[in-house]
């Protein structure tokens, strides 16, 4: 198997929005300044997305502003573009199930 | 079998990625890693309760959080589809001088598992 | 070579996982790597409860389990296996591994 081949290439995502899902649970939007192999991100006017007290597994809609921002490659769990990215209303797999 | 090659090879299919956080992704894998990084497109993520869904389209998710992936049933016939062909390119007299580099782990190694290989196909998968 | 002896063996049968969220997985290995990455073909969990019998949930097909979330992997003997009274079996479900 060849070495770190980046499954993603994060270059097309420069000066555009994405999410990032971090170890422990915080999740945080913003625009792509920077990247390196490792996964380390730079994000400029980040927020972060609040998770519920009662249910800390439940990302609420309220943020808190946390401006220029350097994530640690190690704790990026996940990647993905802001644009396109919604939250669906019904369970998309029961409406196939339906159809 | 190598897991990872399993992984490879289901490149394109549809799969199933459930995270440590009990988050699962459903997409079509565009690319993996050695790592067990994926990338993958038109995902729809689903929270750990199950009462939430997002569609997203593209995500890479990084190796060491995934839980489980689930591919689909015929990707490991395609695995043993694509271990066969790179037997039969190999050369006959390169394959024998493998083997016969004899009692040592390596030699051993390879034709044990190669001798399996015709067995679990006869085993008949759909 | 040689760390892994272990499961040589048991590629092509029957095997019982124990994942760290204290899942109980039964499936046919049929393949893994030094990370102990399994590969598992026909899967279904086995519910336990202190209440009632066993349930079993197909997961179907094929899965790949990564091996930091694996805690036990057991061989299974299809003869036994099959005579158990699953229905009439009662225990407590496995907590998740506390790190």
């Amino acid at each position: 198997m060849s070495r770190k081949e980046n499954a993603l290439d994060l270059a097309k995502f420069i000066d555009k929005g994405v999410r990032v899902k971090l170890s422990g649970g915080r999740e945080v939007e913003g625009t792509l300044k920077g990247y390196d192999q490792l996964l380390n991100l730079v994000l400029d006017e980040t927020v972060e997305y609040l998770r519920d007290k009662e249910d800390t597994l439940r990302i609420t809609n309220d943020a808190r502003p946390l401006g220029l921002v350097v994530c640690r490659g190690t704790a990026v769990m996940m990647v993905s573009p802001t644009a396109g990215t919604e939250e669906l209303a019904q369970n998309p797999f029961l409406q196939e199930d339906g159809a | 079998m190598l897991p990872l090659l399993l992984l490879k090879t289901a490149q394109k299919h549809p799969v199933l990625v459930e995270l440590k956080n009990g988050e699962t992704y459903n997409g079509h894998m565009v690319q993996c890693d050695s790592w067990m990084n994926v990338h993958l497109r038109e995902v729809i993520c689903t929270s750990k309760d199950g009462d939430r869904f997002w569609r997203i389209p593209e995500t890479y998710i990084r190796g060491n959080t995934i839980k489980y992936l689930r591919v689909p049933d015929e990707v490991i016939d395609k695995v043993k589809e694509e271990d066969y062909k790179r037997d039969e390119k190999r050369p006959a007299m390169a394959r024998g001088r493998g083997r016969g580099r004899g009692p040592g782990g390596r030699g051993d190694g390879q034709s044990g598992g190669r001798g399996g290989a015709p067995g679990r196909g006869g085993r008949g998968r759909g | 070579m040689g760390t892994n002896v272990g499961l040589a063996p048991m590629v092509d049968s029957t095997i019982s996982v124990i994942t760290n969220d204290g899942r109980v997985i039964v499936g046919i290995l049929r393949g893994y790597d030094q990370a102990t990455n399994l590969i598992l073909d026909e899967c279904h969990e086995r519910v336990y409860s202190s209440k009632t019998g066993v349930e079993q949930v197909v997961l179907g097909g094929l899965h790949i389990v990564r091996g930091d979330n694996i805690a036990v992997v057991g061989e299974v003997d299809d003869e036994i296996d099959q005579g158990l009274n699953l229905s009439a079996t009662r225990a407590a479900p496995l907590s998740p591994v506390q790190h």
